[in-house]
């Protein structure tokens, strides 16, 4: 048994460098437990003292020794109580309770096969996630398509990275988070930051900003001061607070100012660029004063940004990096493209110093988007519609291409579908807490119980795993071998440093005896190196192409960022001699903002009808099913509070630390109020990390983005007032149901 | 069987009708005609003064790029005008000859300057020929006739205190002339603005350099110049503003001719509905400045107090969105009509059930200028200690008017909130652009405003950027790994002399790195107190 290994954190795409080491003689403290596991609402149930492992941070150049609090943490969910070690069934009277991995796989056969004979196979679906290692993420893939035989897979990365991925391809014809190395952002003198709070969701990422801040150059963009716009301070440089649902214009401004004022780099746009002039026209109606009167951002602030951007393009470098709060919009992939014309009429990417980037969120959010968990997608980061792409897939599959499925449906779609006719009857999910961290979460929920059978594979009954027929239990990161790819677009190796639990088992595991069991034409290794070998195969002549890398290189700590084609170095610096088309030129497209939906009145007399974003806490991470489970970040964090300025509080008779009622047409959420002169005073903001009455998600509409399916996390009406007796009515009826 | 349109003007408005109307263009639900009777395509008319002084170039100003619309299919007539509509046919009569027919005839003819009335000015409204060394500035050669002036360090006149003038003037001035804005009453903008607000105004105008003439009426125009050009604007009292080029800015009129040519009502506007119909005419419509809205109903309350056209492009732009939907459906409806053999009448239904375009609120008025920022919107005619503002009780069930006003005159600021139950109904904000853009989008969502009003001034403070400096020992110092104040302060006193020690002791500092300096405050303050003691 391994004493020491030198990983990377479990949570974010920054992927942090740590170093697990066991205190000698120490075993896990896992038993496995016929009792049935505790509901999900009550996760106060945290763990013993003295976690399993040691973590410390270790030098790296994405995190330099630095972890946060999530990180510090995270081994105490190793040895967590609450922690599933068997499979789980869940019994007519709705309580999960052990069963044999042997029975357990004949139940999920069966359901498949009846699936099947009944609805036919695109009745069986898959939710994949972006914290799956590659190795897992490849073969849920293939697993789907091969084994299942269905379209219907797509992943939780449609949630985060869609729209800045299809934005992406629009513009470069490729999509690597960011095509540069973190560290390039050191030596910047202006970064224009929009819709991303590194400072809560990836602290370590701030080193990186520290130059811009001395050169007086961090531009946050964010309707909120966030900790990371509090950074701009004392001059830092620039905070912008639009209102929500405006940030295309405000950079639709930023080009025309940039254009009007003769900042643009026309040597780089004839030279790398197409479509400059349908841009500039398109750019032209959006005047700084007009943008104004749209974002709330003032003319000369709008003015200033364009024009050090333009300066920090000629000295220092500029960078342009946006993240989700300006692309979870149904006009998210317009947004990003409009951050990409930008940097592009400034000439930033494709240069050694500069250039545009979008923060990737989740673990593995970078390799899980590019190995066939998405709709549309093979290996590689190929397009399934591509008949080259799936003759070289096939092959290294040893199929004919006829048996790999066309595209299936996006994620939002592919929930909306579950239990309808023609739609997902049996459902797997792996790595997704979906009843919370999904659009309109009440309907997904409802969804989910409408299935026919519902397979979770996690190591926690998280809110989604319990709605589940059966539980599956699986590994943690640290009891895992495989690869991720941060967001730099760099693989790293992720090392087991304890051996699991008794009762559980790795994904890969399953996937082979399950495609066993139905007779699966192909292979399914259970090695996670394996997996990785036929994935570079796989991925050879793709846009992500892996082939050039193995085990052995990353164990050596070379630095591999892909492309990276047998025979070459890799990547470290995209688009340096030309983007991904064809002609090697970048395309712009001329967006425009649309006109937004009218929102349903108000019913409530005594609610005011505001806006709401969602967003993160430092001490969460996603659905908050891990973190939650942290006792020093429950404690730090134990609830949702929505964040309200003291003047709309004030004109409502809502205190701080009161209860107030959130509510719209899809649902209702029961916290308590934060005041906080940091949000502007029309919007009020709502961590999603936690479930039930504090579901955020309930709240959020699934309509979506029409080119990359993203839903809208960032721009809901809502209806807010003091709800102290609404929340006792509420309160009670639940413990009731319960 | 596809529809005809025909749009009649091609500037900024109809740019936007024709983007919108592409895609029924290139699936071949309609046929697009556009007439323009300048040279060149759209261009964005809002910026020729910013053309005029050199801050943007000739290509920059294109909306539209004639070439590409043809490629997409539409037919784009430049350089020639509309003779005449024949509403019998359903043609329209070029100067050059030509009848296309239409199915649908769109009326964005926006609006001429208004020339006035004064000795050495030819006054033919229609066709003004401006002599020498005067520019009304609205299409690109009068941008280039202000640029001359302008790159030259010569002397302008503007005729006019409206917003376009003033506009002009601090442009022209910043960039090197010598400007003078000669204008009517006491301070610029007129009714727009109030009293207060005005004077403000003016007195950051004549900071920015700008000389201003007010309560001057002028009566004629001297041609002294060497080319028999303009030299002087001549004022009622006899004195005479001498300059090299007369920028006239007096306002703009519709341009109805044409339909009052062809017998369609008119008041300022081409008249028409809440659909943007032509009064009693299914086929024409008129959009931007050319259009009124006001039907015919006379029962219709929101037309009663409905102003006329705006001469603003965005409440232009919004009309061209809406027609375009509203086209592109009455134009799939003739075509599933035509397709099922049925009669005109029964294909609109989609069409008819496309909600009617808001009627716009009054506009908002946003300075375009560097050095001076202002916004105004609305009716800002009462004062704070005018007696019905004091003394009226709520008027038919409306809460009274109430005025909020701070005025710093010496550092040329000045804001006045008009609110009726908390909404506005008036903004004037000089030299506060956080509180302007604030305000203007207050107004125009129809928000309600805090309670209490000063932080809309506060906006635009220092305090508002930095937060205020923590001193509270328990403090979260470092936040990435949640350790307070106190922890760090006891790690200090138990031994550790270094950040580094800190961070190994209590894990602050581990994350972003931000608190270094508060780890090193900490540790310095506590053997500064050892020394001491």
């Amino acid at each position: 048994m391994t004493t020491s290994a030198d990983t990377h954190c479990p949570y974010c795409a920054l992927q942090c460098a740590m170093t697990l080491k066991s205190p000698a003689a120490l075993t896990p403290a896992v038993q496995p437990g016929s009792d049935p596991v505790p509901a999900p609402s009550a996760p106060s149930v945290t763990a013993p003292a003295g976690p399993v492992l040691e973590v410390s941070g270790r030098d790296f150049p994405t995190n330099r020794g630095g972890l946060c609090r999530k990180g510090w943490t995270s081994a105490s969910l190793l040895s967590h109580p609450g922690r599933v070690t068997e499979p789980m069934l869940k019994g007519s009277d709705g309580v999960h309770r052990p069963v044999s991995w042997d029975d357990a796989l004949k139940l999920v056969t069966a359901a498949v096969k009846d699936t099947r004979a009944r609805y036919g196979a695109d009745a069986v679906g898959v939710f994949g996630g972006g914290g799956l290692t590659n190795e897992k993420a490849y073969m849920l893939g293939k697993f789907a398509r091969l084994a299942l035989g269905t379209s219907r897979i797509d992943y939780n990365g449609r949630f985060c990275m869609s729209s800045a991925a299809a934005a992406g391809m629009r513009a470069f014809g490729v999509d690597r988070g960011l095509p540069f190395p973190l560290a390039d952002l050191d030596g910047a003198s202006t970064i224009l930051m929009l819709g991303s709070n590194v400072a809560e969701t990836m602290p370590p990422f701030v080193q990186h900003l520290q130059g811009a801040r001395d050169a007086g150059g961090l531009i946050v963009v964010d309707p909120r001061r966030s900790a990371t716009a509090a950074f701009t301070s004392d001059g830092g440089g620039l905070h912008l607070q639009p209102l929500p649902g405006t940030d295309l214009a405000l950079l639709l401004g930023l080009s025309h100012v940039v254009i009007h004022e003769g900042l643009a780099d026309t040597e780089f746009i004839q030279a790398r660029t197409s479509g400059f002039e349908a841009l500039a026209r398109s750019v032209n109606a959006f005047w700084p004063e007009r943008v104004q009167s749209l974002t709330g951002v003032p003319a000369d602030l709008i003015r200033e940004t364009a024009r050090r951007l333009a300066h920090g393009a000629t000295k220092g470098g500029s960078y342009i990096l946006t993240g989700r709060g300006v692309e979870q919009h149904v006009d998210g992939t317009d947004t990003a493209t409009a951050a990409i014309n930008l940097s592009l009429l400034l000439g930033l990417p494709g240069s050694a110093r500069s250039g545009y980037g979008t923060l990737t969120g989740q673990g593995n959010g970078q390799g899980g988007r590019e190995h066939g968990q998405k709709a549309d997608q093979l290996p590689g980061y190929r397009k399934i519609t591509d008949p080259a792409a799936r003759a070289h897939v096939a092959g290294v599959w040893g199929v004919p291409e006829s048996l790999i499925p066309g595209p299936g449906l996006p994620a939002v779609q592919l929930l909306k579908s579950l239990g309808q006719p023609d739609g997902v009857r049996c459902l797997f999910v792996h790595a997704s807490n979906i009843a919370v961290a999904s659009p309109d979460a009440n309907a997904v929920i409802a969804g989910l119980r409408s299935l026919d059978f519902l397979v979770v594979c996690d190591f926690f009954v998280s809110e989604t795993a319990a709605e589940a027929d059966l539980i599956l239990p699986v590994l943690q990161w640290a009891e895992e071998e495989g690869t991720l790819t941060n967001l730099e677009g760099r693989v790293l190796r992720r090392r087991r440093a304890l051996q699991p639990p008794a009762g559980a088992r790795s994904e890969l595991w399953i996937m082979a005896r399950l495609a066993e069991a139905l007779d699966a034409p192909s292979t399914y290794s259970e090695d996670p190196e394996t997996v990785f070998e036929e994935l570079r195969l796989a991925s050879a002549g793709g846009l992500a192409d892996y082939s050039g890398i193995d085990y052995a290189m990353l164990d050596r700590g070379e630095a591999a960022y892909w492309p990276y084609p047998v025979g070459s170095t890799g990547t470290p610096r995209l688009f340096l001699d030309g983007f991904a088309h064809a002609d090697g030129k970048a395309v712009m497209t001329p967006v425009a903002p649309r006109r937004r939906r009218t929102p349903v009145p108000n019913p409530d007399q005594d609610a005011k009808s505001m806006t709401l974003i969602t967003g993160r806490l430092l001490e969460h991470y996603q659905s908050g099913s891990q973190t939650r489970r942290v006792s020093e970040l429950l404690e730090s964090q134990p609830e949702a509070k929505m964040q309200i300025h003291p003047a709309a509080a004030a004109s409502m008779g809502i205190t701080d630390g009161a209860f107030v009622s959130v509510a719209n047409e899809r649902g209702e959420v029961l916290c308590r109020a934060e005041l906080s002169t940091a949000i502007r005073p029309e919007t009020v903001f709502l961590p999603f990390h936690f479930p039930e009455l504090e579901s955020a998600n309930r709240l959020t509409e699934a309509a979506t983005d029409p080119i990359s399916g993203m839903p809208e996390f960032k721009f809901n009406k809502v209806w807010v007032r003091a709800a102290a007796n609404g929340l006792q009515h509420s309160v009670l009826q639940a413990s009731e149901a319960s | 069987m596809s529809e005809q349109i025909v749009v009649v003007g091609f500037g900024p408005v109809a740019a936007r009708l024709i983007d919108e109307l592409l895609p029924a263009v290139r699936s071949g639900l309609a046929r697009l005609t556009v007439i323009g009777e300048e040279a060149d395509a759209a261009y964005n008319r809002v910026l020729v003064a910013d053309l005029g002084v050199g801050r943007t170039t000739a290509a920059a100003l294109a909306l539209s790029d004639a070439a590409a619309l043809i490629a997409d299919g539409v037919d784009v007539r430049l350089g020639v005008r509309v003779r005449r509509v024949d509403r019998a046919r359903q043609q329209v009569v070029l100067t050059d000859g030509t009848t296309p027919h239409y199915d649908r005839l769109v009326f964005a003819t926006g609006s001429r300057p208004v020339i006035p009335n004064l000795t050495g000015l030819n006054p033919d409204p229609a066709h003004p020929v401006l002599p020498a060394g005067v520019t009304a500035l609205r299409d690109l050669r009068d941008a280039e006739a202000l640029r001359a002036a302008v790159s030259g360090g010569k002397r302008v006149v503007v005729l006019g205190g409206g917003v376009l003038g003033l506009e002009t003037a601090l442009a022209a001035a910043e960039e090197g002339a010598t400007v003078t804005v000669v204008h009517n009453g006491p301070h610029p903008l007129g009714r727009n603005i109030d009293r207060g607000g005005g004077a403000v105004l003016a007195a950051n105008l004549r900071n920015c350099g700008v000389r201003m003439a007010g309560n001057a009426r002028s009566t004629g125009l001297e041609h002294n110049a060497p080319d028999g050009g303009f030299s002087a604007l001549l004022l009622d009292d006899g004195s005479a503003i001498d300059g090299d080029l007369l920028v006239l800015s007096c306002g703009v009129r519709p341009r109805v001719e044409l339909a009052e040519g062809c017998g369609l009502s008119t008041a300022t506007g081409i008249l028409v509905d809440h659909k943007l119909r032509a009064h009693h005419e299914p086929h024409i419509f008129a959009i931007g400045d050319c259009a009124e809205v006001r039907c015919p109903d006379p029962s219709c309350s929101e037309c009663r107090t409905a102003r006329g056209p705006s001469g603003l492009v965005g409440p232009g732009w919004r009309q061209a969105e809406w027609l375009a939907e509203y086209l592109t459906l009455l134009a799939e409806g003739s075509a599933e009509a035509a397709a099922e053999g049925a009669g005109e009448a029964g294909s609109a239904e989609a069409a008819n059930s496309l909600p009617e375009l808001p009627m716009e609120k009054p506009g908002v008025i946003v300075l375009k200028a560097r050095g001076l920022n202002m916004a105004v919107a609305g009716d800002n005619a009462a004062e704070p200690w005018d007696d019905e503002v004091l003394t009226a009780g709520a008027v038919d069930g409306r809460p009274r008017l109430q005025i909020a006003q701070w005025a710093d005159p010496e550092h040329g600021r000045y804001v006045k909130m008009t609110t009726r139950g908390g909404v506005l109904e008036g903004l004037v904000a000089v030299g506060m652009p956080r509180s302007a853009a604030e305000l203007v989008s207050l107004f125009e969502r129809g928000d309600e405003l805090p309670a209490d009003r000063s932080l809309l001034l506060r906006l635009d403070g220092p305090d508002q950027l930095a937060a205020a400096a923590n001193t509270d020992p328990a403090r979260t110092v470092c936040r990435c790994a949640g350790v307070s104040g106190t922890k760090i302060a006891d790690a200090v006193a138990d031994g550790c002399s270094t950040v580094a020690e800190v961070s190994g002791a209590t894990r602050a500092g581990t994350g972003c790195g931000g608190c270094h300096s508060d780890i090193k405050d900490i540790i310095e303050k506590h053997f500064q107190a050892a020394t001491a003691a």
